[in-house]
């Protein structure tokens, strides 16, 4: 026998302490794969979600002050990371004719031939069109008129002669609106200048990104190369608010993954630590019969490392297989069957290499500890020396606090990225943890007060054996204060940042039905083939329309920043569909018709402009200065938006056009009108999208964010109550002894169960409430957070069901992960426990 | 050369009473042991015999005073260095718990040559020759808990020889057995000494085994009360004592 002889030996003799230690690690390493990989498989989802509804992201660049242009002055771009490709597009209203019928419909003039060849434009039939004489039609527009491959349609020349064009190619519907913003038909570019008489003239240079690639980079870096009269903007859409929610969900993600870690990192530690101070009397006689301490800290090294290879590749392998679940559920929410998790089988094989340092590293303390054990604890029978809680972990817990806060207010002034807030937000939980063994104490005897008095002297033992040992009861308080931080804290964040969402977009398109430009905005100053007034008379006159509402959107910019012009009055009795910062329905109204300007909290935020403030303001050529009246919670194009009403819009930039239309059915009225104002739209070019369409998308998006960082938090929580189940369960391991010279001196079985619950009832209670108050305090960190990114600040809701419901599954945890080893320590042979040694 | 010559030994344990105040329990002990001798350690509980014995085998290290243990100063050795000392040079025998549960008898007394990095046939062969020496050959593969505890306690003194140690320090080594089993193992030490020259330094309450002993020395509140050769334990019946120092 040699030195690992003897090690292996130990292990036979407490196989339970063993496997004990080995599926912590496990438990941990699996925990964090699995969260890592559907954290992965979330993000991933987020952002299909995103391009379902948005088309593929991309960012376009156009003049500053005027409309079309021939398309200089734009360097080479392609090069720029994250970019797939740079299409030149022009889009121009249109006039067809199919036998009787005469459609208006955007052209898109585009390069087909290299948009199909690269994958952007998909075709479900035919090729790509070319020269003058081909045309591609949507999919839609094709079944409408049915029309197929090599049929011909009418096109309505500047010259007014029409011209007869061949079908070539017929386009998925998705593909190419996600390409023009709601254009149904390709016409090759030159052709299109040719025939509408723009020719050598674009609207936008568009930048097609790389999946994944981060919009604000490219952005930044985009604007960089550009020369003074150009810019490059994010696409405004109906989806950018959803990029908003999926910038807080991600944000939200981060703080899971990384909790997850700091728990994982507990749940090992306190296993490491219990495996060896199990054994610190043993030690001790060893180094009393002449071993050194560094042969006793190697051993433990060697074994930490052994165990932790073998739980590591357990838990990467388990993790795995929980990701999976875990990923159909939010392949389900987003409603992508196909959707599922890219497995990297180095995912194991890092796991099983990082678990032997990890484990190594959680043991290095104990290891320390054990290694300079007092030799004389092996001789006399002495239980090991009550721990001290040193200055250091108060030190410790002061530090952290500072650097939770440091962080946290150079994030919310601007100084740090939102995303610097994670580790601010771990750094509080740790601070939470470290101030723990301060705290409990105190805790602990508050509950144990609590204990009803039949009870008493289990209590008061159970209280005892707490005491003892701050440290160890403050790791594993830890696992706990994690998984119920975690609860609370994204519980509430994510409720209240989708309640931000859902109330933002209750008010602002409050309406049954909406019609929508399908043209590309930006561009209807020209020739809005809807402008005026008459499309709204003609929707009026459609009977069952309660109201209708005009808005009009317009691409331009504030203080040199691109934004989007959004010109709508105010109602004058309803509800507003603005919320403004810190003033009341009335005194926004009447700035709203005293023609003043409002602007979203996100633009005033990167202008760093108050209400009060001027600021200067172009769009369609014209350049004013104005006075910033108000500030308000928005969340088109992520809220970088100015208002004003649609007679200030008119008088000031000559914006006239309607690109959408809030239509208010009157009661009952809703359904029947779907035939009338899809009419309408079909006449005039528009897109007709109902409440109901339009509620299934946000709850589509919503229920995809909830549902898996719901699935991850319960991912958590399994994690946290294995973590506790195992603790308890060394707990009761380790005093074998004491519980059985407890019954040896005429405690009953059943009182030596009631205290083991009761301690695990003191401790899962106590982990609770610092948890709890964790969990707030992460709340309102990741609130501030992402108060850079929204621009405004979300407020904050208290919720007793989410903590209620958060306490009521610790507690079941605790008391249940207790039960069974209470049972078992129960069952020992008396002989046996005193005997143990 | 005295093998052990303590000077001065004194020990005081921090915060240990009651009330949170030093205990001194071992006071200005001036010892010289020579190879060879059977020391007896006798005294009242609490008197710090076992603290006098845990200095002398480099368990702890005095407040004060120091140990030279073959010429050694064992103040001047580090932990590392004391642990060589405590494996090479020293045999410790306590009253129970000292047996590691998950080994077999042989792979106990094998332990200190196992730290010591010895091949596995040798540490063998050694262990083997000790379990021999105190009659426990047919036992060897079993594992403690299978055993009495006077068989224990001789797989003990097995583990205390096994390194050829300078001095075997006993710790009350009779105190959990019945007078039987305690004379088992007193014969043994004695043979020991008899036999092999080997030195034993013992703490005991039992009056019998202190007998045994050829030199007796009594403790009181943490000082040496008297230290008293006894001669050769088969005369002590007749024999007065030889030489009877009283401090
Ligand atoms: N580790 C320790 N910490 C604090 N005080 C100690 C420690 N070890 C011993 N003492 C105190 O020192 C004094 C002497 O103890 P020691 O164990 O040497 O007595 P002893 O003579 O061996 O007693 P016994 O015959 O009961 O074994 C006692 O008062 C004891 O309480
Ligand atoms: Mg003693």
């Amino acid at each position: 026998m040699n030195r690992l002889g003897l090690l292996v030996r130990q292990w036979r003799n407490r196989p339970g302490r063993v496997i004990a230690t080995v599926a912590s690690v496990a438990v941990a390493v699996g925990a964090v794969v699995a969260t890592w990989l559907s954290a992965d498989a979330s993000r991933e989802g987020y952002r299909r979600l995103a391009e379902s509804i948005e088309g593929v992201p991309s960012i376009d660049i156009s003049p500053r002050e005027t409309g079309r242009w021939d398309g200089s002055g734009v360097p080479k771009l392609i090069d720029i990371p994250g970019v797939r490709a740079v299409v030149p597009l022009v889009y121009k209203p249109a006039l067809l004719r199919s036998e009787e019928r005469r459609i208006r419909e955007v052209a898109v003039g585009v390069d087909a031939g290299g948009l199909v060849d690269a994958g952007f434009l998909k075709l479900v039939a035919g090729r790509a069109c070319e020269g003058p004489d081909e045309i591609v039609v949507s999919r839609t527009l094709a079944d409408s008129l049915d029309k197929s491959i090599d049929d011909t349609l009418l096109f309505l020349s500047r010259r007014g002669g029409y011209r007869t064009m061949k079908i070539t190619g017929i386009a998925d519907t998705q593909s190419l609106s996600a390409l023009s913003d709601g254009g149904g038909v390709v016409i090759d570019i030159e052709a299109l200048g040719e025939l509408t008489g723009v020719r050598g003239l674009i609207d936008r240079f568009r930048l097609v990104l790389r999946p994944g690639a981060s919009r604000q980079a490219v952005l930044a870096a985009v604007n960089e190369r550009l020369p003074e009269t150009l810019h490059a903007i994010v696409p405004a859409g109906r989806a950018s608010m959803a990029h908003d929610m999926l910038n807080a969900a991600n944000l939200g993600l981060d703080f899971v993954t990384a909790l997850t870690v700091a728990m994982a990192w507990f749940i090992v530690g306190n296993a490491m630590l219990m495996n060896v101070t199990e054994r610190r009397r043993a030690f001790a006689l060893q180094r009393v019969l002449g071993a050194t301490s560094r042969q006793i800290s190697r051993t433990l090294f060697f074994e930490a490392a052994a165990m932790g290879a073998v739980g590591a590749a357990v838990g990467a392998v388990g993790g795995i297989l929980a990701a999976g679940p875990i990923a159909k559920g939010i392949g389900r929410a987003i409603r992508a069957p196909d959707f599922a998790i890219s497995y990297n089988p180095w995912i194991v094989v890092g796991a099983v290499l990082i678990g032997p340092a990890v484990a190594v590293l959680a043991a290095w303390w104990p290891t320390r500890q054990a290694a300079k054990v007092d030799l004389l604890e092996s001789l006399a029978h002495m239980a090991p020396p009550p721990e001290n809680i040193s200055w250091k972990l108060v030190t410790t817990a002061a530090v952290l606090w500072t650097l939770a806060v440091g962080i946290l207010l150079a994030v919310v002034t601007g100084t740090l990225p939102p995303r610097s807030a994670v580790p601010a937000g771990i750094a509080t939980t740790l601070a939470f943890i470290a101030t723990t063994p301060v705290v409990l104490p105190l805790l602990a005897r508050l509950l144990a007060g609590l204990v009803p008095r039949p009870w008493r002297i289990e209590g008061a033992l159970a209280l005892e054996q707490i005491l003892r040992q701050p440290v160890r009861t403050a790791l594993t308080t830890g696992v706990l204060v994690v998984a119920v931080s975690n609860g609370v804290g994204l519980g509430h964040a994510i409720r209240d940042n989708v309640d931000d969402v859902l109330a933002w977009y209750g008010k602002a398109l409050k309406a049954d039905w909406m019609l929508l430009q399908a043209g590309a905005l930006g561009v209807s100053r020209e020739t809005s083939p809807s402008a005026g007034s008459g499309l709204v008379e003609e929707v009026s006159s459609i009977e069952g329309v309660a109201s209708v509402q005009p808005i009009s959107i317009a691409i331009g910019s504030a203080g040199g920043v691109a934004c989007v012009i959004v010109a709508r009055d105010m109602p004058a009795k309803e509800q507003l569909p603005l919320e403004a910062v810190g003033m009341s329905d009335d005194d926004l109204r009447k700035i709203v018709d005293d023609g003043g300007l409002l602007a979203g909290t996100a633009l005033a935020q990167r202008l760093k402009v108050k209400a009060g403030d001027e600021v200067t303001v172009s769009a369609f050529g014209r350049t004013i200065r104005a006075k910033v009246a108000a500030l308000v919670v928005d969340y088109t194009a992520g809220g970088t938006s100015l208002f004003l009403s649609r007679e200030a819009a008119r008088k000031i930039f000559g914006i006239d056009s309607v690109d959408a239309l809030l239509i208010e059915s009157t009661p009952a009225a809703a359904a029947g009108l779907r035939e009338p104002l899809q009419a309408v739209a079909k006449r005039h070019g528009l897109l007709l999208q109902s409440h109901a369409d339009l509620h299934a998308t946000m709850d589509r998006i919503i229920n995809g964010i909830v549902g898996a960082l719901w699935s991850i938090l319960g991912l958590g929580f399994i994690v946290g109550s294995l973590g506790v189940a195992n603790t308890v369960t060394m707990n009761v391991l380790e005093k074998r002894r004491t519980l059985g010279l407890l019954r040896a001196v005429g405690m009953t079985a059943r009182q030596v169960t009631r205290l083991v619950v009761i301690e695990s009832l003191l401790l899962g209670l106590s982990g609770c409430i610092i948890g709890i108050l964790g969990g707030i305090a992460s709340a309102w960190f990741i609130q501030l957070s992402s108060q850079p990114l929204l621009g405004h600040p979300v407020s904050m809701s208290f919720r007793p069901a989410v903590i209620l419901s958060n306490l009521a599954a610790a507690i079941a945890i605790t008391a249940i992960a207790a039960w069974l080893p209470a049972r078992r320590a129960v069952r020992l042979d008396l002989l046996d426990s005193i005997a143990a040694e | 050369m005295p093998l052990i010559l303590a000077e001065h030994l004194t020990k005081t344990f921090d915060a240990a009473g009651h009330d949170g105040s030093p205990v001194t329990a071992v006071r200005d002990v001036d010892l010289s042991i020579d190879a060879g001798e059977f020391v007896a350690i006798t005294g009242a509980s609490g008197s710090g015999k076992s603290t006098i014995l845990h200095m002398l085998g480099g368990i702890t290290r005095p407040t004060s005073g120091r140990v030279m243990l073959e010429g050694v100063d064992l103040a001047k050795l580090d932990d590392d260095a004391l642990a060589l000392v405590r494996r090479r040079r020293i045999g410790f025998i306590f009253q129970r718990y000292n047996l590691l549960p998950e080994l077999s008898l042989l792979e106990n007394v094998a332990l200190p040559l196992v730290f010591d990095g010895m091949k596995e046939s040798a540490c063998h062969k050694a262990a083997m020759e000790a379990i021999e020496s105190v009659g426990l050959a047919p036992r060897a593969s079993h594992r403690p808990d299978a055993l009495s505890g006077g068989e224990q306690q001789r797989a003990a003194i097995a583990r205390a020889l096994v390194t050829s140690p300078a001095v075997v320090l006993a710790d009350e080594p009779t105190g959990a057995l019945d007078t039987v089993n305690s004379r088992h193992v007193i014969d043994l030490l004695s043979c020991l000494v008899k036999d092999r020259g080997q030195t034993v330094v013992l703490v005991t309450h039992d009056p019998a085994t202190a007998a045994a002993a050829g030199r007796l020395i009594r403790v009181i509140d943490g000082r040496i009360a008297s230290d008293t050769l006894v001669g050769d334990a088969d005369e002590r019946a007749a024999a007065s004592p030889a030489r009877t120092v009283v401090r």
